[in-house]
């Protein structure tokens, strides 16, 4: 076991690593509405090792996106975290510090935002102010964290405009969002995240919203990135194609919990959650014989105002067993013969 | 940007022909005439009336004139600036409007001033502190201003005024000022006359806008571009002020074109109430004694003002939005 | 790992909450305007306010229009408890010299009582059933011509509550049924301009973009100047609506058509096209339950403004006017600081005014938040 010296499980039962940059463990948020509560997250437990993509998937309202906000704490107001901790990990000389202590708008937590954690978000059209420059948008984050110059500022965000691709960076810089595509504001958000070379970016589905060559080229824009700055990805997204593309490790969440883990190469090859077996076979693929039926999952995800008792996938899961998986929830487990595949499901215990 | 302004200035001119053409209509539209109403005035005063001088009135106000031709002599005199001589008191039109127009533009300019302020502060307090019981009461204060009468807070406000203090009642200045030059006492003495005037006119508006802002911004607050803000590490105060603000102030900016001519008519009844020499009082005057060449100056006039009031707001809003174009 | 957290979790398990995603749409909406406190008090004012409307004639202690030279003026009467139940003391007039003021002394040792379900003056429930009845009236032996002046009387001497019950007649339906009327205006010419386009719809903009180069106020005061004088009440109380109709159906015309506009881009509305809808179905059951909600919460915002409108009008006389009476007619005598200094009672058909038309916004409010959460 070659793994052996640097995983270890953690105190939540999580497989960790010695040189984490985010290591979330057991995190609860509810939402208390005007309907009631929602449960989004019931226990999120992972980590990300240090310079390594992070895949997060899972259908839609299966709480990935909050998880993502909650790690910089920009949940809605009207959540409240009810457990856990997140734990950061600025560089592999500094201690971890957990980020849910500091308050939501605290200096701790502002000097660690756009700085330390960035976000890119779904919706590249309403992502950027329409009544500022694209450059004006960028200055405003290197200014708050890097140089106090506004020429520099200046510069620096041209640079940067340039280093993602844009054709004419400087006409860009004074440009308005309204004023480019869809692709071309990704590209912006992306120069925005990444003028501060941030330690960890959270991509909350940054291609949902482009067509399929503009994605292509804004992926290879954030492994290249990655690359050559080492940035640690938290890489949030419905799309399991994107996720063999761009990620090393892969979490499989469902209903505000991760129920599979596992590098990216088991989860394609490997995979052992019920779950995540019919989210592959949902996906089409060159080569399988075309006869054969794509699968959908039968029903739909349950009502997040209600609580489902035992395994919440139990009433979607075809190899679900009557006493047991509706009753007891299961416990997260390390695959036999495998030091960093884990799962949530009676079927392995 | 020229090129806008010009059309926008010619589509303006086209609109207030028609409108114009369409005030008059209504303004002559009840039947009789100012000079059924004059010549019982001058029967009340000197008994009857010679036949020769009637005629001689009908002469001059040309009633016997078909509606087109009274509105063609009205329109013409008017575009030469000769707004005609009021039926009522043989005062020029013009010199009555504009004296009292002034006043009234004025005011309303000093209470639309007012209502930005005040709505702009109390609506984002609103809407970044919704369901906290200090949001509750500027809601509730919200729904009072909405919904008491301006000439009611009027009466409340003087009578409370010249109970704790020497409230002048009525005018724009006391009888010592009125033809003073102006001093500093005179200065103070006008605040003192029209302060209550600036703030009933206000706060129907400053109400009105205020729930605008807080509804507008609590729609902004949730665009994915505050997100952003918030994610960059930005303060509360920056990603309020200075992203979410400018993007929902549109209506307040929008109010100007609708505001600055409701202001300056809604003042009507608070300046009976006030006794203040604006436009309102003499409008309504000049629609009860049937005086048509008043009336129709005054109405149209407002149109003219209501129409300029929203080119200003487009071309504002062109400036505070870069993606308004003109074009 | 029995941790607290997991605890918390069993002994909330069993509790199944109710499925949220199986609850019709109205009953939603029901719930979330329960939850504004404010709209749900405000409703019942307003369904109180509107039964005393309705009953007007029947509370009622006298005709709104009886002029009482002996009680120019008498404040409020005061209620006291005597022999025969409630009653009012014996009240005597006489003319202050100095201020030339009338003014009422109280003579304790005459109590007159209250009486209820007393027969009066004539008139027509619901303006069909003839009765005499009223709730209540007091008893005077013959000679004595004392009245009970609940919210006291004004300087002809004529009670106000009943001037104020019958004021709200006008008052509370005028603004309601001008707003019904510039609502289905608005809607259909909206509908119409949106769903054809081309020539009508230019037509139908042009004439939306005239209305709107008037100011408001000075356009219903010009037209409302225009109406004959010499018409029966119920004739102006019409035209007056109709004048409030006419002017304010072009802002929900625009909302209506933008939202027609965008409706007819839709998906669904190209996809019963395609399967071969008519137009007449289309805009029956894909746009008007799309708008409807919409415009009903429009059409409650506006009510208030209608009712405020009205007040004004008949205030600068040129609305309802004498000897009908609405609230707007009522507030003519309280415009003077003089006069609410003297007499505070006579600002009674103001606070009734307020109370409407708060209470109006608020129930509208609380619709719109019902129908409409994210709007």
């Amino acid at each position: 076991m070659s793994d052996s010296a640097t995983t270890q499980r953690s105190a939540a039962g999580a497989i960790v690593t010695e040189d984490d940059v985010i290591r979330v463990e057991d995190l609860r948020l509810n939402f208390y509405t005007a309907l009631g509560v929602v449960r989004a997250l019931n226990g999120v437990t992972f980590n990300i090792p240090r310079g390594k993509v992070l895949g997060v998937v899972g259908e839609s309202g299966c709480g990935k996106s909050q998880t993502g906000l909650a790690i910089m704490q920009l949940t809605p107001a009207a959540g409240r975290y009810e457990a856990g901790q997140v734990l950061f990990r600025e560089s592999s000389e500094q201690p971890a510090v957990n980020l849910l202590q500091y308050e939501r708008n605290s200096a701790e937590m502002r000097e660690i935002r756009g700085n330390n954690i960035s976000m890119i978000f779904q919706e590249p059209m309403t992502s950027l102010n329409p009544c500022y420059t694209v450059g004006a948008q960028i200055e405003e984050a290197i200014l708050l964290h890097q140089t106090k110059d506004k020429a520099e500022a200046q510069q620096r965000a041209v640079e940067i405009l340039r280093k993602v691709g844009m054709p004419n960076p400087e006409r860009i810089a004074v440009s308005y969002p309204h004023q480019l595509s869809g692709g071309m504001r990704q590209r912006a958000m992306i120069a925005m995240v990444l003028s501060c070379n941030p330690t960890l970016l959270i991509a909350d589905e940054p291609t949902t919203a482009l067509d399929v060559t503009t994605e292509a080229q804004i992926l290879d824009l954030m492994r290249e990135l990655q690359r050559e700055i080492g940035t640690s990805i938290m890489f949030i997204t419905h799309n399991l194609g994107v996720v063999a593309q761009m990620c090393d490790e892969v979490a499989v969440m469902y209903l505000g919990r991760i129920v599979e883990r596992a590098t990216v190469e088991d989860i394609f090859y490997d995979p052992k959650h019920p779950y995540t077996i019919m989210l592959l076979r949902s996906i089409p693929r060159l080569g399988v014989n075309r006869a054969m039926r794509l699968e959908s999952i039968q029903g739909s995800v349950p009502d997040p105002y209600s609580q489902v008792t035992g395994c919440p996938f139990h009433e979607r899961c075809p190899s679900a067993m009557p006493g047991i998986c509706d009753t007891i929830m299961p416990e997260e487990i390390i695959v036999a013969g495998s030091q960093t595949h884990t799962v949530r499901c009676h079927l392995y215990t | 940007m020229l090129n806008f302004v010009l059309r926008r200035v010619v589509n303006m001119m086209v609109l207030l022909v028609v409108v114009s053409f369409v005030g008059f209509w209504i303004i002559q539209l009840p039947p009789g005439s100012i000079l059924d109403v004059q010549m019982q005035r001058l029967r009340a005063q000197g008994g009857n009336l010679p036949e020769s001088q009637i005629e001689a009135l009908r002469q001059r106000y040309g009633v016997d004139d078909p509606f087109l031709v009274q509105y063609w002599k009205w329109i013409s005199r008017s575009l030469q600036g000769d707004f005609g001589t009021s039926f009522q008191t043989d005062q020029s039109v013009a010199e009555r409007i504009f004296n009292r127009l002034g006043i009234s533009i004025g005011l309303s300019l000093t209470a639309l001033l007012f209502t930005w302020l005040v709505s702009i502060p109390i609506g984002v307090y609103s809407a970044t502190h919704r369901y906290t019981w200090p949001d509750y009461v500027i809601t509730l204060a919200q729904f009072f201003g909405l919904s008491i009468p301006g000439f009611l807070l009027a009466l409340v406000l003087l009578i409370v005024a010249s109970q704790l203090w020497d409230q002048p009642i009525g005018g724009l200045f006391s009888t010592q000022f009125a033809d003073a030059p102006w001093s500093i006492a005179k200065v103070v003495d006008f605040i003192q006359h029209i302060w209550i005037a600036v703030i009933v006119l206000a706060v129907g508006a400053t109400a009105g806008l205020t729930r605008v802002m807080r509804a507008n911004l609590l729609d902004v607050l949730n665009m994915q571009y505050i997100q952003t803000a918030r994610a960059k590490g930005l303060t509360e105060a920056v990603v309020i002020w200075k992203h979410a603000v400018r993007n929902a102030i549109h209506p307040l900016v929008m109010s100007l074109g609708t505001l600055l001519p409701a202001l300056v008519v809604g003042e009507a009844l608070i300046a009976i109430i006030l006794s203040m020499p604006t436009i309102g009082p003499l409008y309504l005057d000049a629609l009860r004694s049937q005086d048509m060449y008043l009336a129709g100056t005054i109405l149209v006039m407002l149109s003219a003002l209501l129409l300029i009031g929203n080119l200003l707001a487009d071309l504002l809003l062109a400036w505070v939005d870069p993606r308004v174009r003109l074009d | 790992m029995a941790t607290v957290a997991e605890q918390l979790k069993q002994s909330r398990a069993p509790k199944k909450t109710e499925d949220v995603g199986s609850i019709p749409q109205w009953k939603l909406m029901v719930r979330r305007f329960r939850q504004s406190k404010l709209s749900v008090i405000a409703l019942f004012v307003l369904l109180i306010m509107y039964a005393l409307m309705i009953f007007g004639d029947f509370l009622a202690p006298y005709p709104h229009n009886e002029l009482d030279s002996n009680s120019a003026f008498v404040a409020p009467t005061k209620i006291v408890w005597g022999p025969q139940g409630p009653g009012v003391y014996g009240i005597t007039q006489q003319l202050n010299q100095e201020l030339l003021k009338w003014e009422y002394t109280e003579d304790p040792s005459i109590i007159y009582p209250i009486r209820f379900f007393v027969t009066g003056h004539e008139y027509r429930l619901f303006a069909i059933i003839p009765m005499n009845v009223h709730l209540f009236g007091l008893e005077t032996p013959p000679g004595v011509t004392q009245k009970v002046f609940l919210w006291g009387a004004d300087k002809e001497g004529r009670d106000l509550f009943s001037r104020v019950l019958k004021g709200s007649q006008v008052s509370l339906t005028l603004g309601f049924v001008g707003v019904v009327l510039s609502v289905t205006i608005g809607s259909l010419i909206g509908t119409t301009s949106g769903y054809f386009g081309g020539p009508i719809d230019n037509l139908i903009q042009r004439l939306i973009e005239l209305i709107r180069s008037f100011p408001d106020l000075p356009l219903y005061m010009a037209l409302a100047a225009a109406l004959p004088l010499d018409v029966d009440i119920l004739v102006r109380f019409f035209l007056i609506t109709i004048i409030i109709a006419l002017i304010g159906w072009t802002g929900l015309a625009r909302e209506v058509r933008g939202k027609v506009l965008a409706y007819a881009s839709l998906d669904y509305t190209n996809a019963a096209l395609a399967v071969g809808a008519s137009h007449w179905y289309i805009i029956t059951r894909h746009l008007v339950p799309n708008a409807m909600s919409h415009i009903i919460v429009v059409g409650m915002l506006a009510i208030p403004g209608a009712i405020g409108l009205e007040t004004a009008l008949s205030f600068l006389g040129l609305g309802i006017l004498p000897p009908a009476v609405s609230w707007g007619v009522l507030l003519r005598d309280a415009q003077t600081i003089q006069a609410v200094v003297a007499y505070p009672w006579l600002l009674l058909p103001v606070a009734c005014l307020v109370i409407a038309v708060l209470s109006f916004n608020l129930l509208g409010d609380g619709v719109r938040d019902a129908v409409d959460p994210y709007g």
